[in-house]
């Protein structure tokens, strides 16, 4: 092929997947890049696979956007020269991914983590439910490395913590009835050991039982039984890549250190709240979140 | 193989394919409902056991006993359920309802399993219970250990249901079914045997009357064809048979007729037969009647004449007159003897008597016949003594040896009795060398007037009434006669005789003809005859034995000579008188007159059964003519000594 005809994008944006989150990631960015000027003929947009199987370097790429864990340890792995952005992944993937490419991260190697800070967890907690005091925890191997951040960051906020550390063998049941006793309201914090789509069930049960509601990090959570969800949509993320892709094809060098997830969408299952005598809206919720934020 | 009425067949063809057919359909059927009941069981089981799998996955999971107990003791209210148990991820028992005695706890499986114990009849099945799986967001999902659902397995239920309902179940519908099978049987063979009735009915009634047609009864099977039913299956066989019926008795009736006729015709020809034999009977006693006159005449004046004295050659005239009176007496003797045999006039009178005295009399009698024509008469002595008329017996004996005498050129004759048979009889034989008799004729002798070799009916060698005679005899004795000749050779007739104890009874008098006329000296004697030849001879005859006579031509003569006074010591009348009463009336008459039973005897030339029968009746001696005068004499000996009214029949 001549090198004429060769695609020569300036923006690569890999998927992991071609799972609608990942699509409607990638779509909103492309949309958010054009809206911002640029030429759709400079976005190219591919999976894993084909990626893998061109592997040519092109010059003219200023920025790689990986969406998804795989990508983004594909794209690690390769030691492209332009800078990688890596979108829609855990935090706790993007340093298990760093962890093997043995990289740091760095302007040539970001990330948005797709899991929500914790204080604005918190904050949601004090939003919508404001006479909770005790906040239960149920750790995995994961998620665990955020014990000391929430420790500090409960104590800092006037609430207590009841925790329950689990190991790769274990019994949810017995450890959930642990911290559930006496708690206000349950965090769900992401770590597949813990929380995954064969335990929700009876996770959520045994909470709702104990009439202790749940605050979770995905809609499907809420659809499930969980009464609250603080997450990022695909869109949101997809935009918050294209703001960080325009800079970077600005001159401007990608931020040293990964990204919180700037927007934020909040979801509630109202029969749940029903049945917990609870009246929210989910959209209020969001605006004074974000209020609160922007203060 | 036995032979099955037609009713049993019937049934058989009826009911065969009924019991088949049905025997096959509640096979079918059962075999149906069984499988249907065993999926239905197994269904119902496999539902049981998810339920429980399903309601049960929350208590594994926050390990719930409590509440799992709950569960295997509601499951245990659902029918067959013997045991219901839950086990942990680990494969320990959570919870358990039931009689675990005897259960196999099976091991955990990530699958569903079940199982038959055959031994106790028992299904058991495991279901492993999941967690129930909610898809969710996969951006933070990526443990691929958790994807695989070995480590989800919460647990395991395991029940084990009884097969015994399902077992009762099946036996009752199994009985069900037998009994409907019997009684569906029953109203099988009760329909047929209704429906085969009313063809049986037809059949047997077409049977009987078959039976009755087969006897012979017509009469009656008009009157049945009209009450038959007109739908009847078999009416138009019925109908035919009435048919054949009618034609039969058509036939029989014509047949009858026919047979009618015949008898008819041939009884004419009987009655045309008779008639025949009737007017032959008549001629031979109207012809010996009036033969027997003169003949009886000539006898007397021969027997006259011989006592006269004569010089040498009229002398030898005389002997051969007497011997020609002799044979001419003797031929109406045989005449006689046949007619009276025909008669049934002749009485039996069966005594012992001893051979020995026939035998003597036999060679007195005929030794001079033997001597003249120069052959042997050889009597073989015997002492032997039969049971039977010796009067007859010597008849008989008399025919056969003057038959063989007769027919017999060289040699002699041989007369013998055998005894010490096994039958305990005596076998009285004669034998001679005569000509014999061919086969052919064997039987024919014993007919009348049948002669072998005479043609020309020669005179001197009889009128052929001999065997005749003594076939008749012996019929009349009941002795068994029996011929055996060799033509050419000789013929041997032998008779079968009783044999009898010896007795001293003496019997020769009854054959005894030698009387001196001194006897007769001096007795009176009326002769009552119409034939004045006759007459003239008689007295002359009876004067000649030194009788005192009167003659008499009738009654009224005879009446005369009474009221003379004259006092007969016999009196001998002929039957047949011209004027007057027969000679039985007159001698009835005249011992009416005398006021005693004068002996008397009667003569007569007729030979009619009814006369001779009437003279037995009382008590008459019977003389026929030509009467001899040597059984005269002898007739008058024993009359004036006593010896008479024993209505003996002489000739």
């Amino acid at each position: 092929m001549p090198l004429q005809s060769r695609p020569q994008p300036k923006v690569v944006i890999v998927n992991s997947d071609n799972t609608a989150a990942y699509v409607n990631a990638a779509q909103a960015m492309t949309n958010e890049l054009i809206y911002s000027g640029l030429s759709a003929k400079d976005i190219q947009q591919l999976g894993v696979s084909e990626w893998s199987k061109q592997m040519v370097q092109v010059q003219q790429t200023r920025i790689y956007v990986a969406l998804g864990t795989t990508a983004t340890a594909a794209l690690a792995a390769a030691k492209v020269t332009a800078p990688v952005v890596a979108a829609l992944i855990p935090r706790s993937s993007f340093e298990r991914v760093l962890r093997d490419s043995a990289r740091k991260p760095s302007s040539q190697l970001t990330a948005i983590y797709l899991d929500q800070p914790l204080l604005r967890q918190l904050a949601l907690i004090r939003l919508a439910l404001p006479h909770a005091r005790q906040v239960s925890v149920l750790w995995g191997p994961d998620s665990s490395r955020s014990a000391p951040l929430l420790r500090s960051l409960v104590s800092a906020n006037g609430l207590t913590l009841q925790e329950a550390g689990l190991e790769s063998n274990f019994n949810v049941f017995q450890d959930l009835q642990q911290v559930l006793n006496e708690s206000d309201v349950f965090l769900a914090l992401a770590d597949p050991v813990v929380f995954n789509s064969n335990s929700i069930q009876n996770i959520l049960l045994t909470t709702f039982r104990a009439n202790v509601p749940v605050v979770a990090f995905s809609p499907a959570y809420v659809r499930a039984g969980a009464l609250l969800a603080l997450y990022a949509t695909p869109e949101q993320v997809g935009k918050q890549a294209a703001m960080l892709v325009q800079d970077v094809l600005h001159g401007q060098a990608l931020p040293g250190r990964p990204l919180e997830s700037s927007d934020f969408e909040v979801s509630v299952n109202e029969h749940v709240a029903r049945a917990m005598n609870l009246t929210l809206d989910a959209k209020v919720l969001r605006l004074e979140l974000r209020a609160m934020e922007q203060k | 193989m036995r032979v099955l009425d037609i009713r049993s067949r019937m049934l058989l063809a009826a009911l065969l394919p009924l019991v088949l057919i049905s025997t096959l359909l509640a096979v079918m059927s059962l075999l149906e409902r069984f499988g249907g009941m065993q999926d239905a069981y197994d269904q119902r089981n496999r539902s049981v056991v998810r339920q429980i799998a399903l309601a049960s996955e929350y208590g594994l999971f926050s390990a719930n006993q409590a509440q799992l107990q709950a569960l295997t003791n509601g499951a245990m209210q659902e029918a067959d359920v013997r045991l219901a148990v839950v086990l942990d991820g680990q494969g320990s028992i959570l919870a358990s309802t039931g009689d675990q005695s005897g259960a196999t706890i099976h091991p955990l499986r990530s699958v569903e399993t079940q199982g038959f114990d055959a031994q106790q009849r028992v299904d058991w099945l495991t279901q492993p219970v999941f967690a129930s799986s909610i898809p969710i967001d996969d951006l933070f999902e990526k443990n691929n250990a958790i994807e695989d659902g070995a480590h989800n397995q919460l647990g395991q239920v395991m029940v084990v249901f009884s097969r015994q309902s399902v077992d009762a179940r099946q036996l009752e519908m199994l009985l069900m079914g037998a009994l409907i099978g019997l009684l569906s049987l029953a109203f099988g063979v009760a329909l047929a045997v209704y429906l085969s009735r009313g063809v049986l009915h037809p059949i047997a009634r077409i049977t009987s009357l078959i039976e009755r047609i087969g006897r012979g009864e017509y009469v009656g099977i008009e009157v049945r064809h009209q009450q038959d039913v007109a739908h009847d299956p078999l009416h138009e066989l019925q109908g035919h048979i009435y048919h054949m019926a009618d034609r039969l008795a058509a036939a029989r009736d014509d047949l009858e007729q026919q047979v009618m006729m015949a008898t008819q015709a041939l009884r004419v020809k009987k009655e045309e037969a008779e008639m025949a034999n009737l007017a032959k009977s008549r001629f031979l006693a109207a012809a010996s009647h009036d033969l027997r006159q003169p003949t009886h005449a000539l006898g007397l004046f021969v027997s006259r004449l011989s006592q006269l004295p004569h010089d040498a050659q009229t002398g030898e005239l005389i002997v051969n007159l007497e011997a020609s009176v002799r044979a001419m007496q003797n031929l109406l003797d045989g005449l006689l003897d046949i007619s009276r045999l025909e008669a049934r006039a002749v009485q039996v009178n069966k005594r012992p008597f001893a051979l020995s005295v026939l035998f003597d009399q036999l060679v007195q009698d005929l030794s001079p016949a033997f001597q003249e024509k120069g052959l042997r008469l050889r009597i073989r002595p015997t002492s032997l003594w039969v049971l039977s008329d010796a009067t007859l017996i010597y008849r008989i004996l008399l025919n056969l040896v003057g038959n063989a005498l007769r027919y017999t050129e060289r040699g002699g004759v041989l007369v013998a009795a055998r005894g010490g048979l096994s039958s305990g009889q005596v076998l009285l034989q004669v034998w001679d060398t005569g000509i014999g008799i061919a086969p052919e004729y064997q039987q024919t002798v014993f007919t009348e007037f049948f002669q072998v070799a005479n043609s020309a009916r020669d005179r001197t060698k009889g009128l052929g009434l001999g065997l005749s005679i003594v076939q008749r005899t012996a019929q009349l004795l009941a002795h068994p006669l029996n011929l055996v000749s060799t033509l050419g050779r000789g013929t041997q007739l032998s008779l079968m005789l009783p044999s009898a104890c010896p007795s001293i009874v003496p019997v020769t008098s009854v054959l005894s003809t030698t009387v001196s006329t001194e006897d007769l000296r001096n007795h009176c004697v009326l002769v009552i005859e119409d034939d004045a030849l006759v007459r003239v001879a008689m007295v002359g005859l009876l004067e000649s034995w030194g009788l005192q006579v009167f003659q008499a031509e009738s009654y009224s003569s005879a009446c005369m000579h009474l009221k003379q006074g004259a006092i007969p010591d016999v009196i001998v009348s002929d039957y047949r008188l011209q004027e007057g009463p027969n000679g039985i009336e007159t001698i009835q008459r005249l011992r009416t007159l005398l006021d005693q039973d004068v002996p008397a005897c009667l003569m007569s030339g007729d030979t009619a059964p009814k006369l001779i029968a009437e003279a037995q009746a009382l008590g008459l001696t019977l003389l026929h003519k030509p009467v001899r005068p040597a059984k005269l004499r002898s007739l008058l000996r024993r009359l004036l000594q006593g010896q008479w009214g024993t209505g003996e029949d002489l000739s």
